[in-house]
């Protein structure tokens, strides 16, 4: 295995942290705070040990799915490290394992959030939540394509790890030029979001953050109600950016180039809006009785609907005291999360799509044992690779999901918080119900819980099996003991 | 116009139809000197694997149908390239091509039914170029033929000036000499070595350059002084009288009709009857043999110890390797390797084959002067470019078309790049060996031999 490909792509990884870790530096600044000085010191460790790593160019850049994958795990983990650093030596979170699932929490887009009073926190503090959703939405490896010229063609195989969604695809034959593209259209939107808020009347500061969050579907709040303080125009605003957050970015890519017949005939978006739409009438009819008006019943049910269905976790409610039908209407949309391709999480609406396909197949097999039927997605046969990547996505996410909800059960919760807990932290959606619904925090559980939480979000941000696989014995072997094995060959061969 | 500079910079947006192994070849050296790449093939784990190894994007589908050509965007590219096992597929897809979008076309037709025709072809479809790695294989290993004692020959400004390597044997009278010596001795007349690989380091040399035994030496001359040259240095320079030519495939039919036109006798021997009776038709003149060209007997029977030359041209490498290999064994004839994949490539050049010839970079490079040319701007254009030394070293051929900063300057007041060399200039029908004190002139094709690669014009040798 190439051990110094990955061990050059984390470097760079951290010296792009570096970077990154000087936005909430600035913010100190602007307002006054001593916590930002640990935002520089963190920054400086990152670009040293980042210049250490780099420091030594591979003899060659050339890296297969199994580099992709583990540089990519691997730098998602050294990312959360040191994005908690900050919050826990500035001493807003006295416990590093809190610092950790904070950060974590933030660079999968979870929300998930252990602090009871957000609004104690320092700005810089507040910011920098902010920006790792934002940062983790797209991907760091996305953008380490888009800027760092790595040569040889083999980077698919980067993306493809960290890019949500059955088959990953280009969109532009080069791949530097579909990630520049990707970053393009994902800045594009979110300042677009940005000056709807700030026509809303909302601070610069509250419009930044809360337009990071939903452009990575993110969902950490800047004050104790998250959206639920604000006007019902920003509501509305934030419900809407973060469904188009939730959408495939080709679509966005066609529409760029003017080809709206096929954005719009993409049948994942398609599917998207149509569960949407069929999720919030149902809500809206079985809330519209204890709402003061059906406008406002509308209003909350399209934004739980929106911030659910793609992960985010902003809430203008309490959805947790909203009736059964409504709540396990949410509890589905959790489930299937929102379009591959896009920031959001869950198993993706063309997974579901393919799994429903395969049981009509299925049964259609029933009838006429015989018969040949190939599945098709926007015309196109879905190739049997893809297929069994999804089913075995599909089982791999429901053990993964029941041993973690076993692994929680351990700090005596009950059965809908801990299902919930690792429902939102695997989905990258954020609060659930009962104990971790939205007024509440992930505080209350062990640092054991925390762990397999913090597990889980990872997991379901790269979408299992880049993290998975760092758990296979080959892995480890290759990691620790290539070097020798090669440098022992050759001397063998010499004699 | 704006638009198109910045777009030259990136690279063409090129379509590659037929994921084949001069498919892959392209798509491999088109995808290096940084073209935006999409491939077509109905097969997708050809596509996918390429993808995996290439920065290059696959689209599933049949290259000549409208739908897919528009899926993969031929309305906004510069160049599609057919090279699919079919020629009329090739022919079908360049011609969609042409009239969806406004781009060039290149196709590959291989039959000699269509390649007799191929020039009136390319005009009428409207292609760019189109190409035939068998036709092509045939005549390199024709032009070594008529030169055997080199390893390869290729040839600049239409044949008139050749680009020879050859192996230094033991004993010859240039082993310890050095390259200003030569000159003085009047032995490198009208001729200039312009590429040295030694122990597997190929370098430019310079005057202080002291040759030793075992090295391969390239060089530029006129025809005619080549072979003076060679003479001069204890070398043959007749062509051979006889070949003999194991298979009876499209190479093998190019091949042969062009040795019997220059006087040189062919035997062909070959397994299926069918076509042997077709070959007996097409070449009245060449002795054809019905038999398995890998059979020992045979072979001695037809005489190979005794044979000028052999050529295996079996569609299985494996098969013309240990052919050649056992032909240098029993015979001194000179033996010409064809070699079709080219995975392995260090270890074929371990086995000490000689003359090895490979269609699919033959093709590949014919593309990729195009295709660098169409990158160019305007003033001048690439002629022909060969790729030698295993890629490392290139020879490129420019015609100066227009007047520029480096016409009419002494070659040696011009400010030259590094590992560069200008080593034959063409001017109405002569070929001069350059000194510092010649200049380029308009209307004149240099040849360039270089250790950079991506050359797109004449502009490029300046520092």
């Amino acid at each position: 295995m190439n051990n110094s490909v990955i061990r050059y792509i984390l470097g760079y990884i951290l010296r792009i942290e570096a970077v990154l870790l000087l936005f909430p530096f600035l913010v100190s600044i602007i307002y006054r705070e001593r916590a930002g000085i640990y935002y520089l010191l963190t920054a400086f460790v990152c670009m040293a040990l980042g210049f250490l790593l780099t420091l030594k160019k591979p003899a060659s850049f050339v890296f297969y799915l199994k580099e992709g994958s583990i540089a990519t795990a691997l730098s998602w983990i050294l990312m959360s490290i040191f994005a908690a650093l900050p919050f826990w030596l500035s001493g807003e979170i006295p416990s590093f394992i809190n610092a950790l699932f904070e950060s974590t929490s933030g660079l999968t887009t979870t929300g998930a959030s252990i602090l009871s009073d957000v609004e104690t926190l320092s700005y810089c503090n507040l910011f920098w939540r902010s920006f790792t959703h934002w940062i983790g939405g797209m991907g760091v490896l996305v953008f380490l394509l888009a800027i760092v010229p790595l040569s040889g063609g083999s980077q698919i195989n980067l993306m493809r790890a960290e890019s949500p969604g059955p088959s990953v695809g280009k969109l532009v034959p080069k791949l530097r030029t579909t990630a520049r593209l990707l970053y393009i259209i994902y800045f594009g939107m979110t300042i677009i979001e940005f000056c709807f808020l700030l026509a809303g009347g909302m601070k610069i500061f509250d419009a930044l953050t809360i337009s990071f969050g939903t452009a990575g579907t993110g969902g950490f709040g800047i004050r104790n109600s998250s959206i639920g303080g604000y006007s019902a125009y920003i509501q509305w605003v934030v419900a809407i950016f973060m469904l188009l957050f939730g959408v495939n970015f080709n679509a966005y890519y066609l529409i760029l180039f003017r080809k709206w017949r096929k954005a719009l005939g993409m049948k994942e978006v398609q599917t998207y809006f149509l569960i949407t739409t069929a999720a919030v009438a149902i809500i809206f009819i079985n809330i519209v009785n204890t709402a003061s008006s059906a406008l406002e019943a509308l209003r909350h049910a399209f934004f739980q609907v929106s911030t659910l269905i793609t992960s985010t976790g902003y809430s203008t409610v309490d959805f947790n005291q909203w009736p059964q039908t409504a709540k396990t209407v949410l509890i589905l949309l959790m489930f299937i999360g929102a379009c591959a391709g896009s920031t959001g999480g869950g198993i993706k609406v063309s997974r579901i799509i393919i799994l429903l396909k395969t049981i009509k197949k299925e049964l259609a097999s029933y009838i006429h044992p015989k018969s040949i039927q190939k599945i098709k997605m926007d015309g196109k046969p879905v190739e049997h690779e893809v297929l069994r990547a999804t089913n075995v996505y599909f089982i791999t996410f429901m053990i993964v999901f029941s041993f973690s909800v076993l692994a929680v059960s351990f700090d005596g919760k009950d059965l809908v918080t801990n299902f919930t807990a690792v429902l939102a932290t695997i989905n990258n959606m954020g609060p659930g119900l009962e104990l971790v619904g939205p007024t509440q925090n992930f505080g209350g559980f062990s640092i054991f819980s925390k762990i397999i939480l913090m597990f889980d979000m990872i997991a379901g941000r790269l979408e299992l099996f880049p993290l998975l696989i760092l758990f296979h014995p080959a892995v480890w072997v290759d990691l620790f003991s290539n070097q020798r094995k090669i440098f022992s060959r050759k001397i063998g061969h010499k004699m | 116009m704006f638009k198109t500079e910045s777009r030259k910079k990136e690279g063409l947006r090129i379509i590659i139809v037929g994921c084949g192994k001069v498919g892959a070849t392209l798509t491999e050296k088109l995808s290096q000197e940084g073209h935006d790449i999409t491939l077509l093939d109905k097969n997708p784990t050809k596509l996918q694997m390429l993808a995996n190894a290439y920065d290059v994007m696959g689209i599933v589908g049949n290259g000549a149908s409208y739908n897919t050509q528009m899926e993969a965007g031929i309305e906004d590219s510069d160049l599609l390239i057919a090279v699919t096992d079919s020629d009329e597929l090739n022919l079908l897809c360049c011609t969609v091509a042409k009239r969806v979008g406004n781009c060039a076309a290149i196709a590959r037709v291989r039959t000699p039914d269509y390649s007799a025709e191929s020039a009136y072809l390319q005009e009428k479809l409207g292609l760019a170029l189109i190409i035939n790695p068998e036709l092509e294989a045939a005549r390199e290993v024709a032009r070594v033929l008529c030169l055997p004692t080199a390893l390869e020959v290729n040839t600049f400004a239409h044949g008139q000036a050749e680009l020879i390597k050859f192996k230094l044997p033991p004993e010859n009278i240039l082993i310890g000499q050095t390259i200003a010596n030569l000159g003085k001795e009047g032995i490198s007349q009208n001729i200039l070595i312009c590429a040295v690989e030694r122990g597997g380091e190929v370098t430019i040399p310079d005057g202080d350059f002291r040759f030793a035994e075992g090295d391969f030496l390239s060089f530029v001359a006129a025809r005619q002084d080549a072979r003076v040259f060679l003479e001069k240095i204890g070398f043959a320079t007749k062509q051979v009288h006889d070949t003999m030519i194991i298979g009876g495939g499209k190479a093998a039919y190019y091949l042969a009709k062009q040795l019997l036109n220059i006087g040189i006798s062919v035997k062909i021997i070959e397994t299926n009857t069918a076509r042997c009776e077709e070959l007996s038709t097409l070449l009245p003149k060449a002795i054809i043999i019905n038999g398995d060209g890998t059979d020992e007997e045979l072979l001695k029977e037809e005489g190979i110890e005794y044979a000028d030359s052999f050529v295996p041209l079996t569609g299985i490498d494996e098969e013309n390797i240990l052919l050649t290999l056992y032909a240098r064994e029993v015979s001194n004839a000179k033996v010409i390797t064809k070699v079709n994949r080219i995975n392995f490539k260090n270890v074929i050049s371990h086995l000490d084959l000689g003359s090895v010839v490979y269609p699919r970079y033959i093709t590949a490079e014919a593309i990729i002067a195009y295709v660098r040319a169409k990158k160019a701007s305007l003033n001048s254009n690439i002629e022909t470019l060969y790729h030698m030394f295993d890629s490392r070293i290139e020879a490129i051929e420019f015609l100066v078309e227009e007047p520029s900063e480096i016409t009419n300057v002494p070659l040696m007041n011009l400010e030259l790049k590094k590992n560069l060399l200008i080593c034959c200039i063409y001017r109405k029908g002569r070929v001069i060996i350059p000194s510092g004190i010649d200049s380029i002139m308009v209307g004149d094709t240099v040849v360039v031999v270089t250790t950079y690669s991506g050359f797109d014009e004449i502009q490029d040798i300046l520092l």
